[in-house]
């Protein structure tokens, strides 16, 4: 079942939550709604479950080219996950998992017997069997956010929607959650949407990653495409730890002090200066002139403590740059506080 | 940590080690000594002088001051207004306070503001309203009259009057916890199918049915026990509009102490069960699963995180 969000708009109030946005999401897929808080990501994901109504004459919702925008919640066949699992606190995790099937209207419900074996197999399916007469208080975390997947399984969704789902966990649990759902998505295919701040989660899980920002979508790609190519200074801020410095725009070229970096053309309507963005790991640091345009830098500190050495360097310009290098590296160079490099940047982008 | 945890036994100073907000002993034993005089004084005295004074006559006067038609007409009056005024009052304060905690609408803090009238004005005041809008030179007076509906000086007057004094009672219980609550779980019941009704018994309801009953119960107490708005309307007619505490009143006026004494025994003998049936329900709504804390640490702490597979 894909989902095709077109013009969407949501205004709370005077704040505009989302302005214009359109998705296509192919059936099947994970994707991955990114951003900050208050980017709209949450508010994008409630009006496609139809928790929160989009502005009226704002565009429309199709599930499978079927506009479900009138439709009400309950008849969307969406799977709902909350960020702080909202499992219903006075059941026991079978009770929360077979509600769907209980509430189901008399004709399609299922006999009892039917709902206790789908219960069974999707207890199995979050790997959670023995834990049926257990209450939520009793559930780790981790255990919830798994129970309450298995409840919105339940009814057989036509589509996901999880709302920052590892969100409320802590660190280690997320990472093995996130490598689990990726897991559980490979083996049932039912397309799915998840909303998060996480950079990693999104880019390890996702099929597709939607980078939104103030209420509108900033670049839609695989998440290679996402880290490699990034289309906005947002998104190139967003994804990792970016160097960003200005640079003279000279004949169409920008130069950082007096080099001009290649390849490097000024965006159109650029006059006399531009911000240049570099990744920590995209620079080159030697101790000698090797032939190509560097420029002459100072360590400031030099943090070594880990498998990747993190440099601090003030450049001859008087600007800052932050370097990720091997840690052998650092140390064939003998860099030190006060050691002269040169640098060369393997890799910088301006955006218009 | 480890040092300021585990006090060393043989500390050198000789001082005794204490937790932070641990008060010494003279100062513990003065502030529960304060605490027992005075409830002593100005709670259980009086409570054992009601029933010493009732039975001071003999079994036999406390069951001829009850067995009194009149007595007996008070104690079915009171029971019935409470029976009528409570479950009014439990769907309203239901209603209110799903509106208040669930939804965000214009003139919801009127409303919320509204429900605690009620605390703020004298009952007498509540009580003279009602006469006023329905007693025979009041606003609906005229129109009653020439239907023949009496409600001041009658029995529809009393339970008015008692319903608008305890309207509150229910909605503050319920009010807070529906809004601490919030709505994910609603979501998550509309989002599995459920319909409005549905998930208003199988998922609203449950999670606040402690507080409910606990509004019920202080609700029950003073419906029964209401004098002042009572009073005003209810014009006093031995064995029709006297409710327990208004005949109590007139027994005593009359210097029939026995027999006020008796009945008094009888409405203070309903309060200490209302106040068990609280005590029972704090007690459970602690245990059940429905309102117990989102992360009881002892359960939490014996389970290790699952690695996922």
């Amino acid at each position: 079942m894909s989902i095709e969000v077109t013009g969407i708009s949501k205004s709370f109030g005077s704040f505009r939550a989302l302005n214009n946005v359109t998705l296509t999401v192919p059936s099947g897929e994970l994707v991955a709604l990114l951003g900050p808080s208050g980017s709209g990501k949450t508010t994008l994901l409630r009006i496609i479950a139809g928790l929160e109504q989009a502005d009226a004459g704002s565009g429309a919702i199709l599930f499978h080219d079927e506009d479900v925008a009138r439709r009400d919640v309950r008849d969307r066949h969406v799977g709902f996950v909350f960020q702080h699992y909202a499992l219903f606190r006075h059941m026991t995790v079978f009770q929360n998992v077979a509600f769907g099937l209980e509430v189901a209207p008399r004709k399609s419900r299922k006999s009892v017997a039917d709902i206790r074996d789908r219960v069974r197999e999707l207890l199995k399916l979050v790997q959670l069997e023995g834990y049926a007469d257990r209450y939520p208080s009793q559930l780790s975390g981790g255990q919830r956010q798994r129970i309450a997947l298995a409840r919105a399984l339940a009814v057989e969704p036509k589509v996901l929607l999880l709302d920052e789902p590892f969100g409320a966990l802590d660190a280690k649990v997320r990472k093995e959650l996130r490598a689990w759902l990726r897991r559980l998505h490979d083996e049932i295919h039912v397309t799915s949407v998840f909303v998060t701040h996480d950079q990693d989660e999104a880019l390890e899980v996702s099929d597709q990653v939607v980078v939104m920002n103030e209420g509108h979508i900033e670049q839609i790609g695989t998440p290679e495409d996402i880290f490699h190519h990034p289309a906005t200074e947002f998104v190139m801020r967003f994804l990792g730890d970016v160097n960003q410095f200005h640079g003279r725009v000279e004949a169409g070229h920008v130069h950082l002090g007096d080099v001009a970096l290649p390849g490097l053309l000024a965006p159109e309507g650029a006059i006399d200066s531009a911000t240049i963005f570099v990744r920590p790991h995209d620079i080159e640091l030697d101790t000698r002139r090797n032939g190509h345009p560097v420029v002459e830098a100072t360590v400031r500190r030099v943090y070594s403590a880990g498998p990747i050495s993190r440099v601090e360097l003030v450049m001859q310009t008087g600007q800052e740059l932050a370097v990720t290098v091997p840690h052998d590296r650092v140390e064939s160079l003998h860099l030190n506080t006060g050691s002269a490099v040169f640098v060369k940047l393997r890799r910088a982008r301006v955006f218009a | 940590m480890a040092i300021s945890a585990h006090p060393h036994p043989h500390n050198p100073s000789g001082r005794v080690l204490r937790p932070a907000i641990q008060e010494s002993a003279l100062v513990r034993r003065l502030l529960i000594g304060v605490s027992v005089v005075f409830l002593v004084t100005f709670l259980f005295l009086p409570l054992a002088a009601i029933f010493a004074e009732a039975i001071k006559g003999g079994s036999k006067a406390w069951i001829i001051g009850l067995a009194d038609p009149a007595a007996w007409s008070a104690i079915k009056l009171t029971l019935a207004v409470a029976l009528i005024a409570v479950p009014l009052n439990l769907v309203f304060g239901l209603a209110a306070s799903w509106a208040i905690g669930k939804f965000d609408f214009i003139g919801r803090n009127l409303l919320l503001t509204l429900i605690d009238l009620p605390f703020a004005v004298s009952p007498v005041i509540s009580g003279l309203v009602y006469v006023l809008l329905y007693g025979a030179h009041g606003w609906f007076g005229p129109w009653l009259q020439s239907e023949n509906i009496q409600i001041i000086f009658a029995v529809p007057g009393i339970v008015l009057a008692t319903i608008f004094v305890t309207f509150p009672f229910v909605a503050r219980e319920v009010i807070p916890l529906m809004q601490e609550q919030g709505t994910e779980e609603e979501e998550a019941a509309i989002t599995l199918g459920a319909h409005g009704w549905q998930t208003f018994w199988r998922v609203t309801l449950p999670n606040v049915k402690w507080a409910l009953l606990y509004g019920v119960i202080l609700c029950n107490a003073r419906a029964m026990g209401e004098f002042g708005a009572v009073s005003v309307v209810s014009g006093h007619i031995r064995g029709k509009t006297n409710t327990m505490p208004l005949h109590i009143e007139i027994l005593y006026n009359e210097y029939n102490f026995a027999a006020a004494f008796a009945v008094a025994s009888v409405l203070a003998l309903l309060a200490l069960v209302t106040l068990a049936a609280k005590a029972a329900v704090e007690r459970y709504s602690l245990s059940a699963p429905a309102t117990a804390p989102a992360e009881p640490i002892l359960i939490v702490s014996n389970l290790t995180e699952e690695p996922a597979r």
